[in-house]
């Protein structure tokens, strides 16, 4: 029998009630979703998407209205789903009379982590995350950045099967971004399932092996990185020297008798072999791939399609 | 269990190293001390005044701190998100709940060691050392600032800090006027607002069973029996609260 996924939803949705007249407000509805075990999982979508609705429902922070969800096989339902699992929230607070060593003491224990391991892991946790110099500060002094970073490593001190960080690049420098990035690729290299939402597309490009997107509380798209976003060029950029003349070809740039082009994939050859023959260099071909971001708009776009004609419908 | 003291020691820790419990401490000094100068203005048995006096101000400062950690704690946890990585431990809501109490249960020991401590050394070298009835009088106090946490912790769970503590200061004084009640109730003509009054009397702790203020002041003992009934009383009333509050929190929704 195949080991349970990391993280199991079915048709999992939360619908709130606000206000004195108790409006409901879908945040996440109709999710299902499957992440293996030993995978890096991106979770993308705009503002208020549903991404940290999902995440507060798995973490046992809000009960789902509908649906179940399972981490490892067992119901979220029970805390000892959560047996092993590390969690960072979005724009981490923490408990600000403590010290860096304290508060990674403090999670250790709960985390049930040996007393007898206990130094050796936080030491190198700190250390990874660069605050081992800061382990006697209190988090109180801390930055933004630096709480950010205390925040991750208090997820990893369980030395958890799974990891789930709620926007973990937000509020770091570039500096910050790369060691959370490398963080993350060493978890993946051990084995750990991290499941990660972000802003930042470009980061879940470059770490995740597979994505969802969320778009107004529903699933738009999920599956492998390579089969989203394509490996198929657009277009292609030609930068060149000479006066050919690339009769189609879309004239992006021109610098004196420099000039950049776009053309159609099909056409990279016959334009490349009428800039040589006219006397001319290509300096340089750049095929233009589709991103994460073309494929999130794309999505937002068709989920507004969708809502303006239901509301068409409906008038 | 053993989760549940890891979480009860932090929750000491950060109790203690909030300042108000060294404020309410150097209040308790000056008290303690403008109470010693009572004799000099009173009239009659001018050392009961002053034991009078110094008693009820500790005791008042003790109830502030039950109330304070009692409202704060919880909601605290709630408001700075603290509670968003607790809770995705392997924890049982009611475990993190009873944590929290039993954290703020110990500082409410330590808080109340200190007091009727800074009392026997301030007090005792003008009127001698206290007797019994002044330590008995001091774990009845224990008893209702157990009860009053649990009822400001059962608040916090689902309420502003201001609301909160408006409702548990309404709860200590129905509670010490609880007997007071039982007699407008059995006073006022059968219908609806008696059977009201008195269903609230059957609801509100009792808070006047655990003062034995007067007592310590005069000097007179109370049977052990009357001492071990009001303790189950408060014991059984202080679970009854914690529980209501387990059950709330369970349920609650942290957005």
């Amino acid at each position: 029998m195949s080991p349970p996924p990391a993280i199991r939803t079915e048709r999992l949705g939360k619908t709130y009630l606000s206000g004195f007249l108790r409006r409901p407000f879908v945040g996440l509805s109709d999710l299902t979703l499957e992440v293996p075990e030993g995978i890096t999982f991106g979770f993308v979508g705009p503002n208020g998407a549903g991404k940290t609705t999902t995440i507060k429902t798995l973490m046992g922070l809000q009960a789902p209205t509908e649906g179940q969800a399972w981490l490892f096989g067992t119901p979220i339902a029970d805390p000892q789903s959560r047996a092993s699992l590390g969690f960072m929230p979005e724009r981490p607070y923490f408990y600000e009379h403590l010290t860096a060593w304290e508060f990674m003491e403090f999670y250790a224990r709960l985390s049930g982590v040996p007393s007898g391991e206990r130094e050796a892991r936080i030491s190198s946790l700190l250390e990874r995350v660069e605050l081992s110099r800061f382990r006697n500060v209190a988090l109180r002094k801390f930055s933004k950045g630096m709480l950010q970073r205390a925040g991750i490593a208090q997820a990893l001190v369980g030395n958890p099967r799974l990891v789930v960080l709620d926007e973990p690049m937000s509020g770091l420098d570039p500096l910050g971004r790369v060691l959370v990035r490398d963080i993350i690729l060493a978890e993946r290299r051990a084995g750990r399932t991290v499941f990660f939402s972000s802003h930042i597309l470009s980061d879940v490009e470059q770490l995740s092996d597979r994505v969802a997107i969320v778009v107004g509380g529903k699933l738009r798209e999920e599956g492998k990185m390579a089969d989203l976003v394509g490996n198929a060029a657009l277009s292609v950029d030609i930068t060149f020297t000479g006066a050919a003349d690339l009769p189609g070809a879309e004239l992006l740039r021109e610098e004196g008798n420099r000039r950049t082009v776009r053309v159609p994939p099909a056409e990279v050859d016959d334009a490349c072999r009428s800039i040589l023959s006219g006397g001319g260099s290509v300096l340089s071909v750049h095929r233009n791939v589709p991103s994460l971001e073309s494929v999130l708009l794309d999505e937002v776009e068709r989920a507004r399609t969708v809502n303006e004609k239901q509301l068409g419908v409906l008038a | 269990m053993s989760r549940i003291w890891v979480i009860a020691t932090n929750t000491f820790r950060e109790a203690v190293r909030d300042r108000i419990l060294n404020s309410i401490l150097f209040f308790a000094v000056l008290l303690l001390g403008i109470s010693l100068g009572l004799r000099e203005v009173s009239i009659g048995d001018t050392d009961k005044v002053v034991r009078g006096v110094a008693l009820g101000g500790v005791s008042f400062l003790a109830t502030l701190v039950a109330l304070f950690l009692g409202v704060s704690l919880v909601y605290k946890e709630i408001e700075r998100r603290t509670i968003y990585t607790l809770a995705a431990k392997p924890l049982a809501r009611w475990q993190l709940l009873l944590g929290k109490y039993v954290g703020v249960w110990i500082t409410l020991a330590v808080e109340v060691l200190l007091l009727f401590g800074l009392y026997v050394l301030i007090v005792s070298p003008q009127q001698g050392l206290p007797g019994m009835p002044l330590f008995v009088a001091a774990l009845m106090l224990m008893v209702e600032l157990s009860l009053l946490a649990a009822w400001a912790m059962l608040f916090s769970t689902f309420a502003s800090p201001v609301t909160a503590t408006a409702y548990s200061v309404s709860i200590y004084l129905i509670g010490h006027f609880a007997d007071d009640l039982h007699l407008f109730g059995e006073r006022a003509d059968p219908g609806a607002f008696r059977t009201l009054v008195l269903s609230l009397y059957r609801v509100v702790p009792n808070l006047e069973t655990f003062n034995l203020r007067a007592e310590a002041v005069h000097g007179v003992a109370v049977p052990w029996s009357e001492v071990a009934w009001s303790t189950a009383y408060g014991a059984g009333y202080t679970t009854a609260v914690l529980c209501t509050a387990m059950l709330v929190f369970s349920k609650r929704d942290f957005k």
